[in-house]
């Protein structure tokens, strides 16, 4: 696999997690209800996308449904896209609904009953979708999957050079765009950190580029990255915040990483397939814009539209009715908030992203089962949102992206190890999850970015401003 | 040919509600006096498990040399006693830590469960995914078959030899026998708990509860005379009311352990300085702390017994099963979790009264319930837990 092709299926995966996150970010973040059961809103909504869509005899499926809502819609036009979009729309629904039954009787309740009583019902319905065929195939799963539009893609626009071109200057632009944003960023770096940072990234590319190659090279490679590690630690010690050195020593590893590897592996015309990562060479006769692309594509839609409506609602007088509920419940009922039906809706608008994220999931991988839909997903979530900052929404998006690089981007060490290693592998980074997790609550509780600002103060506080 | 029923399932919930309350007894103690709902708790049984496992049965796990292999019950001694260090492990290296930040209660939960991903993952690391089992002597199952008829009620013991069953042993009861031992027990348990209530104050605190007292007479007074008054066979050819009762010795074993269990925890808390320390503690810290408790003592304490008493719970849970996993723990922390809820967390009596309660609501449930919904035993504890929750939060003994 290219690597622009792994580059674009992290990052819809990062955005399907970020919707994820941001859902869990409202309930737990800003009015903080610790809802353990939020992975079964995922699973409602990848599986109610799917089941919706589905046509009516699917294949080796024996679960209800096959509604076959693109069919219905084949006479409107983009009549797929249509039924996948009223698809999401009815998942959401549904998640927040189910999502309202199980609020009711339980959040009326302290915060610790309500982490086991969420946790017992997604538990539950859980095993119930694993164990009833007659609902949704059970443990085998559900194949054909609709993918909207999937039968244009790869898009061409004629000519291999034309393609190259306009999706090659949109790949560059794209690129371009985040350099500036993230130099912008870094730029007033202390120039001793930022020294320091650089020889951090020089020192753990090098050192990682040398265990890939293998043998002895293994133990050395990976002392010298540890090396680079604790070098990047001093130099943020040194600096006034950590965030900027920080973000340098992340682009350049990344930009070691995207543009350094295919130049040793493929050459020149390695670095210009990961400069134009939007656009796929192989596929089609004369290359194009792949479905995988579409996909991120619409993913991050999502993402851009869930993350302003999160902003919308945390900046407005609503939202500063849940942060007063998750400090102190007692205070706003006492200014005359019904602080349970804020909670309830707290809870269906986070559980109708999480449906969202599941659509999109389902989509992207285009089979679901239900061990995709596990707990550990719910505690993956809490990880991320934790490291990036609880109530935070930004924080969600680089918590989240650091979480899912870090998991994905150590199953590279599973080559080094024989196969019959996998499991010991995959229980051992769950492990350092842990710790991670109980690390930054104790050092950093409040996560990379801290708790955000909001333009909802007290107006009496700001001179008076108006919302 | 005569069937398992309900008493079976109810003999199965008490031996399942037991390990529980061992599970919910360690878990009540650690959320009512560290004030940590502890999402760890079942991966503390899981750990417990495996390390009896290594003591027991090394050659299951990959990592550990196979070096000593222990009998069952010298290994599982050796496991609670490691486990108790793990314990205080866990007190000074993760919650003392929290502790004296003030970390609030959402904290704590997503702390433990950090810890619980982190025990879970490290069982799954050293010792894989497999099914494995203790190595331990295996005996066939005695069956208890009673059957009712017109003349009276007959015992026999049946066990079953290679294709077919063998009668051990038979004898019977007329009915007249039957009821007067039935009420020289009933009357000897109402007047031992006259006789043990009659003092009660507020100044009294009885070793053992009069109501477990009298449950506890009634049921030795009803064993000793039904062996007193043992008479010869009934004719079981026809009888009105038959149901078979699986009995193994490891049931009586686990029941047994898990009875000296709970009355060395009374002691403790009731008899011992640290025992006081601890109840102080729990009902009010800053008061405990001014009156001269050594609150650290006490919460390492707290974490080493509850570390303790969940590996009692992991190895029976294990042995009982023949079966360990690394999820088997966290497979059992919503009974438990539901077991402490239901009998009030801040009452550890409550909590293994809870236990046995979820146990056999989970056992008669599943008995009663179609067989397609066996997959749903936890479900049962947790309607329990919802249930109670809804009507009484603060659970059925809270307060106490």
């Amino acid at each position: 696999m290219a690597l622009a092709d792994f580059l674009v299926s992290l990052l819809t995966v990062v955005s399907v997690y970020t919707l994820f996150g941001l859902g869990l970010n409202i309930k737990y973040g800003f009015t903080g209800l610790v809802d353990f059961g939020h992975v079964l809103y995922f699973m409602t909504g990848a599986y109610v996308t799917v089941v919706v869509t589905l046509p009516v005899a699917a294949t080796s499926y024996e679960g209800i449904g096959g509604f076959a809502l693109p069919q219905l819609l084949s006479g409107v036009p983009l009549g797929g896209l249509l039924a996948w979009f009223v698809a999401i729309f009815v998942a959401m629904v549904v998640a927040a609904l189910l999502s309202l039954l199980v609020g009711v009787p339980t959040l009326r309740l302290r915060e610790d009953y309500l982490a086991i009583t969420a946790l017992g019902i997604a538990t539950i319905l859980h095993t119930v979708v694993n164990d009833e065929r007659w609902l949704f195939n059970g443990p085998f799963g559900v194949r054909d999957v609709h993918q909207p539009l999937a039968e244009a893609f790869p898009v061409s626009l004629g000519s291999f050079l034309v393609n190259l071109a306009v999706f090659g200057l949109v790949s560059v632009l794209v690129l371009a765009y985040i350099g500036y944003r993230v130099g912008d960023y870094v730029y007033g770096v202390d120039l001793r950190a930022a020294a320091m940072a650089a020889a951090a990234a020089v020192l753990v590319v090098a050192g990682l580029g040398a265990a890939a190659l293998g043998g002895a090279l293994v133990l050395g490679g990976v002392l010298v990255a540890v090396a680079g590690v604790v070098v990047l630690a001093r130099g943020i010690g040194r600096a006034d915040g950590f965030g900027r050195p920080l973000a340098l020593f992340t682009a350049l590893v990344f930009v070691a990483w995207h543009f350094g590897t295919p130049f040793f592996t493929a050459g020149p015309s390695g670095v210009l397939a990961s400069a134009v990562w939007l656009f796929d060479p192989t596929a089609g006769a004369d290359g194009g814009f792949t479905y995988g692309r579409f996909v991120l594509l619409v993913a991050v839609s999502f993402v851009a539209v869930a993350y302003w409506w999160c902003e919308r609602t945390v900046n407005s007088p609503y939202g500063r009715v849940l942060r007063s509920i998750r400090e102190d419940e007692d205070v706003p009922e006492a200014l005359g908030k019904r602080t349970f039906r804020y909670k309830v809706q707290s809870m269906m608008f986070g559980s109708a992203l999480a449906a969202a994220a599941g659509g999109l999931w389902a989509t992207h991988i285009a089979f679901i089962d239900p061990t995709q839909f596990i707990a550990d997903i719910t505690f993956f979530a809490f990880t991320a949102v934790i490291i990036g900052g609880a109530a935070n929404n930004r924080g969600v998006v680089v918590g989240t992206a650091v979480f899912w690089t870090l998991h994905t981007g150590t199953r590279f060490l599973n080559d080094y190890f024989p196969t019959e290693y996998a499991t010991q592998l995959a229980a051992l980074r769950v492990m350092l999850i842990g710790v991670l997790l109980m690390v930054i609550l104790y050092y950093r509780s409040e996560g990379l970015l801290g708790e955000q600002t909001y333009d909802t103060g007290v107006a009496a506080e700001e001179g008076g401003r108006s919302e | 040919m005569v069937e398992t029923g309900l008493i079976d399932a109810v003999a199965q919930g008490l031996v399942t509600g037991s390990i529980i309350a061992a599970g919910a007894l360690g878990l009540s103690l650690v959320y009512s006096i560290a004030e940590v709902p502890n999402f760890a708790h079942g991966d503390m049984l899981t750990v417990g498990a495996y390390l009896a496992l290594a003591l027991n049965n090394p050659s299951e796990i990959p990592f550990v040399p196979n070096a000593v292999a222990l009998p069952f019950a010298v290994a599982a001694v050796g496991a609670v006693v490691v486990a108790g260090v793990f314990g205080g492990i866990y007190e000074k290296a993760v919650f003392a830590r929290f502790r004296d930040k003030d970390a609030d209660l959402i904290t704590m939960v997503i702390v433990s469960l950090g810890l619980a991903l982190f025990l879970q993952n490290l069982v799954l690391f050293l010792a894989g995914s497999a099914n494995v089992t203790y190595d331990t002597v295996r005996r066939v199952n005695v069956n208890v078959d009673v059957y009712a008829t017109g003349s009276g009620l007959g015992v026999e013991l049946t066990q079953r030899a290679g294709a077919d069953l063998a009668t051990l042993d038979a004898w019977g009861y007329g009915w007249l026998a039957v009821v007067a031992v039935l009420a020289v027990a009933v009357a000897a348990g109402v007047a031992v708990y006259r006789w043990r209530s009659a003092d009660t104050g507020y100044e009294r605190v009885h070793f053992v509860s009069p109501r477990v007292l009298a449950v506890a007479t009634t049921l030795a007074v009803a064993a000793g005379g039904a062996a007193l008054t043992r008479g010869g066979t009934v004719a079981t050819s026809n009888p009105a009311f038959s149901t078979r009762i699986g009995v193994s010795w490891k049931y009586g074993a686990i029941l047994a352990v898990m009875l000296a269990t709970m009355l060395c925890m009374n002691y403790v808390l009731k008899r011992t300085k640290t025992g006081r320390a601890m109840r102080a503690t729990a009902d009010d810290q800053s008061l405990a702390r001014v009156r001269g408790v050594d609150i650290d003592r006490v919460q390492l304490v707290v974490w080493v017994l509850a570390a303790v008493l969940a590996a009692i719970a992991g190895v029976l849970l294990g042995w009982y099963a023949s079966n360990l996993n690394p999820n088997m723990g966290f497979n059992l922390l919503l009974p438990v979790f539901a077991a402490v809820i239901v009998g009030g967390i801040d009452s550890p009596y409550g909590a293994a009264l809870g236990g046995l309660l979820v146990g056999l609501s989970m056992d008669v449930g599943v008995y009663l319930l179609p067989a397609e919904f066996a997959t749903y035993r936890t479900a049962i504890a947790f309607v329990i837990l919802v249930a109670v929750l809804l009507v009484t939060p603060e659970g059925l003994w809270g307060d106490a």
